[in-house]
């Protein structure tokens, strides 16, 4: 190549290095170590006889518990964002798609997260036979869900509503769709992906902790991956309160780890992607990024890709080709043919897809036989525990994989209850089961082994009110805590910038570390655990309603402000006509986040423990939390179907005729 | 100085009897352009010029090959017109500025299509950057510039790529007036010195001084449909000096031919077609209009005044000042012909009375005049509460004009009415309401 104009640092006289070379370089290479050991054990062999994976609490392996965490939650991160790229574009340009995708997406990020991991591990060992891969997977599955919709729903509205005239721009350029996708579409993306993935990762902080103890058909003890997730789980089974210091501080320390040294600069790169008329006040800082940018070294090895990019870029261009733009002209009889087909063809997916679902939690008979309601077929051994299923084994009752007796089962046996052994009814009686009256229960037509009752829908629903109580009651409280606060600190600008950093961070510090706390207290006064674990649901949730809340007291306009004094508006109607109006978005924005997560955490926060003690409060995240035997199985598909549509039909109801008002009358322009 | 732009000039971009429907969401079709027919030869400068509603902006997309149309055809040097062709580029009113890349960025942006190796795009960004007067500026981000250098870059993005034919969109009208001047007589110069090698401008304006300063040939568009109405061939040497008498003429002569309907030569501004209840109300504020109509009551000429004058003094854009016009004879307050503005006597009563008086008289108008307030009232009145929700007028506009139109139409009659304290509307709930009629003592 030959430049005719020389770059402006070829001119000034300078060395190959800088002296942030000597931070960066070695940065670099102390990365590629540390993922290199925490690779090595995380493709370790792990078959059938393998033992037991278990964690020491020992605090000197928390460092490499904290790598392997770290991991996990970034090769998370990677998928999320390769997902998003691609299901969103697809979403977005091919014509039609989005009528399919977006409603998916949008039941698939209504579903409890920890459901997923119950429904893939299976699958995932399949695929990576022989190696602890698989139980890898799975972990790293679970956490990516808990962020991928989000970032997924954050890139396609952002496709969506990209500026007309830049549009216009990219087609007058006569950009081709990978350049386009480079230089407008991703760039256009940035300040909110990155936002969206900040809040995702907080999410995952969370969901690490709950995944990484998985429960593995076969196995009578479930497998703690090394991670500080499972050091969390042993430390609570042994109750350990030192072991929950040491994790609660190595968490503390990821997590300033991962902010310092990711989203940092991650942020303060994306600043320069805002559309914005004039230069923003403060920009956000980050030392990371200021050595990446000025270290004269490492930045040339980042350049060395550049001829493949430069190839790649000149191979795709458009040259002297036109553009085709796409024509929207009026439908023609084929297309309306073509439209028809194709909303056919969805209508036939779908309940296809409806009929399988069915069937896999009512069984073939879809919930009926001989046009007679099954009723529920309960389990006899509702701990699951592996001795008590084998004692029934030992009786001639089939245990299925999971450990589960089915009353069904039972009845086959007896002759439908005509014949209850002695050995039988002794065992029964053994765990507090009634030995009579097994007539009457075998006499009507019982759902098959393992499906469940279309009667048990209704229990299920009813779980599902009792959680969305909880979650509205106590979103709510915290809303009232915390709104005052919120809008106190956010009219002191000195204060907001110390406060922001700090709610985020408590956003993203994994509200689960503190249950135990709660267990303790609710034993020692004797509290009742169905109202005093719902606080549990917004402990880390709640920090998206003060954040928000400050950022939106921030930005009430001085002259609102100051038209407040000078009209004398105080009190109680300084409230209600300026503040509380003034900060809706950013109330409704706080809410929704809080609630959704609310939801998610009901599967942890409604069943917590204490070495020997468990609490379980009435809920339908105590039902799935019940349910996660490590196979996918119907009821856990049951709690997830109820989950997602309540979630769903809660944010339709409240939150989307709220989110309106807000965009359409509290919006300051 | 150019020579005159012949006819006999080989054809660069033709466009025969484009038409352009939209489908309104009941599946109506109305029109947008209707059978409209140019060409732009070499050495021309070409100003398309219209009201809002002329669908101007249309048009140009069109050309373009941004929207394709529905019936006739474009075609760039005898290829049909598809999309954006290589050889066309596009000066947006708004910029249209990639935020995130440099000015440098921006402006190799141009040739990154082309697929033109680092080394060269590199070059010619500097050197467009050069031409049009950026220099300093190549690593600076559009949101550290001002308006009129965000412009500058927008012309050099377009004119790196050495275009056959350069399209612009309003380009000055989002910059001040000293800044709009400085830069449109640049690229006049760039032109006459043929520094550029494009062969030919169109540049769509609602500004008629800006068309009569720039262009060789004027195209002026008709509103609703969007019609080829007159062309004007602009005398040469180009006029540069706002003061010289002829310069003034042809702006006298642009303000008559778009105030005087298309059938008639010298009757009043009124729709030809009866007026109906779709008929698009003129987005004119209330406020805006009383303003008017009080400026043209008072001296120097007490009800008459010449529009190109009062546009310059009262500093409004024709896209401003016509819809006033517009609305004003629109409720027999004033007729306008000819370029000028006169009061009617039902004008002259309205400025002479204040407060509710006043009212009373816009109120009377707006009755008289205004299907669709005549119609709102109607149902209003008709109602037992006194009340209507606005989507059911919204829906009876759709069946004439698009969602958007529909909204701004029915926005136009509720300041209306709500300024003659004829009706009220909530806007929360979205209701018309009108006060129930206090009984008459006998």
């Amino acid at each position: 190549m030959n430049r005719i104009f020389p770059t402006p640092e070829a001119v000034r006289p300078h060395r190959p290095f800088s002296r942030w070379d000597l931070l960066v370089i070695p940065g670099l290479i102390a990365l590629f170590v540390l993922v290199e050991l925490g690779l090595k054990g995380a493709a370790a062999p792990f078959g059938p006889k393998t033992p037991d994976l278990t964690v020491s609490l020992n605090p000197a392996n928390l460092p490499y518990y904290g790598l392997r965490t770290l991991l996990r939650m970034a090769v998370a991160l990677v998928f999320s964002f390769g997902f998003t790229l691609v299901y969103a574009t697809i979403a977005a340009r091919v014509r039609g798609a989005e009528r399919v995708m977006i409603p998916v997406l949008d039941f698939l990020q209504s579903l409890p997260i920890l459901g997923f991991l119950t429904a893939t591990t299976a699958m995932f060992l399949g695929i990576f036979r022989g190696s602890l891969l698989g139980l890898e997977a799975a972990a790293v599955f679970a956490i990516f869900t808990s962020q991928v919709w989000n970032m997924t729903f954050s890139f396609y509205a952002s496709l969506t509503t990209q500026p007309k005239e830049l549009q216009e721009a990219a087609l007058m350029l006569r950009l081709s769709p990978w350049q386009r996708f480079w230089k407008l579409d991703v760039p256009y993306a940035m300040p909110g992906l990155v936002w969206n993935t900040m809040m995702s990762v907080s999410g995952g902080w969370f969901f690490v902790v709950a995944s990484e103890v998985i429960s593995v058909v076969g196995r009578d003890h479930p497998q703690f991956l090394p991670g500080v997730g499972s050091y969390v789980a042993l430390a609570i089974q042994q109750a350990d309160v030192r072991a929950m210091i040491y994790a609660g501080l190595t968490v503390l320390v990821l997590v300033l780890l991962y902010d310092q040294l990711f989203f940092r600069p991650l942020v303060a790169w994306s600043e320069k992607f805002k559309i914005e008329l004039s230069q923003g006040q403060d920009t956000p800082h980050s030392w990371v990024l200021t050595a990446l940018q000025r270290a004269r070294f490492a930045g040339r090895i980042a350049q060395l890709p550049v001829p493949l990019w430069e190839w790649l870029w000149r191979a795709t261009a458009l040259k002297n080709r036109p553009v085709r733009v796409k024509e929207v002209r009026s439908i023609t009889p084929q297309q309306r043919l073509l439209g028809w087909g194709s909303t056919a063809l969805i209508a036939i997916v779908a309940l296809s897809s409806l009929a399988y679902l069915w069937t896999f939690l009512f069984g073939p008979g879809w919930g009926f036989a001989h046009g007679r309601l099954l009723q529920p077929n309960p389990n006899l051994n509702p701990e699951f525990s592996a001795s008590m299923a084998k004692r029934f084994e030992d009786l001639g009752v089939r245990r299925s994989s999971e450990n589960a007796v089915w009353l069904s089962e039972v009845c086959r046996i007896s002759n439908n209850g005509q014949t209850i052994s002695p050995e039988l009814a002794k065992l029964l009686t053994e765990y507090r089961l009634e030995p009579t009256g097994w007539l009457e229960r075998c006499a009507k037509p019982l759902a098959p082994a393992g499906k469940v009752s279309l009667l048990e829908v209704l229990h299920v629903l009813k779980l599902g009110l009792f959680t969305a109580l909880r979650v509205t009651l106590f979103v709510l409280l915290a809303m009232l805590f915390w709104v005052p606060i919120g809008v106190w600190i956010g009219l002191r600008p000195q204060l907001a910038g110390w406060v922001q950093p700090l709610a985020q961070f408590g956003a993203a510090f994994p509200a689960n570390l503190l249950f135990p706390i709660f267990v303790i207290l609710i034993i020692h006064f004797h509290l009742n655990p169905e109202f005093w674990t719902a606080p549990l649901m917004v402990l880390g949730t709640q920090w998206y309603i003060l954040f928000n809340v400050v950022a939106g007291a921030t930005a009430l306009p001085s002259d609102l402000k100051e038209a407040a004094k000078v009209t004398g508006l105080k009190g109680w109607s300084w409230w209600r006509r300026l503040a509380l109006p003034a900060i809706f978005p950013a109330f409704v924005t706080g809410g929704i986040t809080a609630t959704g997560g609310s939801w998610n955490a009901s599967i942890v926060a409604e069943v917590v423990s204490w070495g020997d003690v468990t609490l379980t409060a009435t809920g339908l995240g105590a039902y799935i939390a019940h349910w996660s035997t490590g196979e996918f199985n119907p009821h856990v598909g049951l709690g997830m179907v109820v989950m997602g549509l309540m979630v769903l039909a809660y944010n339709r109801l409240v939150w989307r005729s709220l989110y309106r008002l807000a965009e359409e009358r509290y919006k300051l322009a | 100085m150019t020579p005159p732009p012949k006819t006999s000039n080989p054809v660069i971009l033709s466009a025969q009897h484009l038409s352009k429907f939209f489908v309104s969401p009941e599946g109506k079709p109305f029109t947008v352009l209707e059978d409209i027919s140019l060409e732009l030869r070499e050495g021309e400068i070409v100003a398309l010029l219209g009201r809002s509603g002329s669908g101007k902006s249309t048009l140009l997309r069109t050309l373009l090959g941004l929207i394709p149309p529905s019936r006739g055809e474009v075609r760039y040097r005898g290829q049909p017109v598809t999309g954006p062709m290589p050889g066309m580029a596009l000066v947006f009113q708004s910029f249209a500025l990639f935020p995130w890349l440099t000015v440098q960025q921006n402006v190799e942006l141009g040739l990154e299509a082309m697929g033109i190796p680092a080394a060269e795009r590199r070059r010619r960004a500097l050197d467009a950057i050069r031409l049009i007067g950026l220099d300093g500026f190549e690593s600076a981000f559009p949101k550290e510039l001002s308006g009129g250098m965000r412009q500058r870059v927008g012309f050099a993005r377009a004119l790196v790529t050495n275009p056959d034919v350069l399209f612009m969109d309003e380009p000055f009208s989002a910059l001040d007036v000293l800044t709009s001047e400085t830069l449109r007589s640049e690229l006049l110069d760039l032109w006459a010195e043929q520094r550029i090698p494009t062969k030919s401008i169109l540049i769509v304006t609602h500004n008629i001084e800006e068309a009569a300063l720039m262009a060789d040939r004027i195209l002026i568009l008709s509103a609703n449909p969007g019609r080829m109405r007159s062309e004007i061939q602009v005398p040469h040497p180009r006029l540069d000096n706002r003061n010289h008498p002829a310069f003034k003429e042809l702006v006298e002569q642009i303000y008559r031919i778009m105030t005087t309907p298309a059938g008639g030569a010298s009757t009043p501004t009124l729709p030809a077609e009866p007026r109906s209840l779709g008929y698009r109300l003129p987005a004119a504020s209330a406020e805006a209009l009383v303003a008017l109509l009080e400026r043209v009551g008072e001296e120097p000429n007490y009800g008459r005044e010449d529009l190109p004058r009062l546009a310059d003094e009262m500093q409004l854009e024709v896209d401003d000042l016509f819809p006033l016009a517009d609305a004003a004879a629109l409720l027999g307050l004033a007729e306008v012909k000819e370029g000028d503005i006169q009061l009617t006597p039902q004008g002259r009563l309205f400025v002479e009375q204040d407060g509710s008086a006043r009212k009373r008289v816009f109120a009377a108008r707006l009755s008289e005049q205004i299907p669709l307030i005549a119609h709102i009232l109607r149902v209003l009145e008709a109602r037992p509460g006194r009340r209507a929700p606005e989507n059911r007028f919204l829906q009876e506009l759709e069946d004439y004009m698009s969602t958007e139109d529909a909204e701004a139409v029915l926005a136009t009659a509720i300041d209306w009415g709500r300024y003659a304290e004829l009706f009220e509307y909530d806007y929360n709930a979205g209701v018309l309401s009108m006060e129930e009629p206090v009984p008459i003592a006998r």
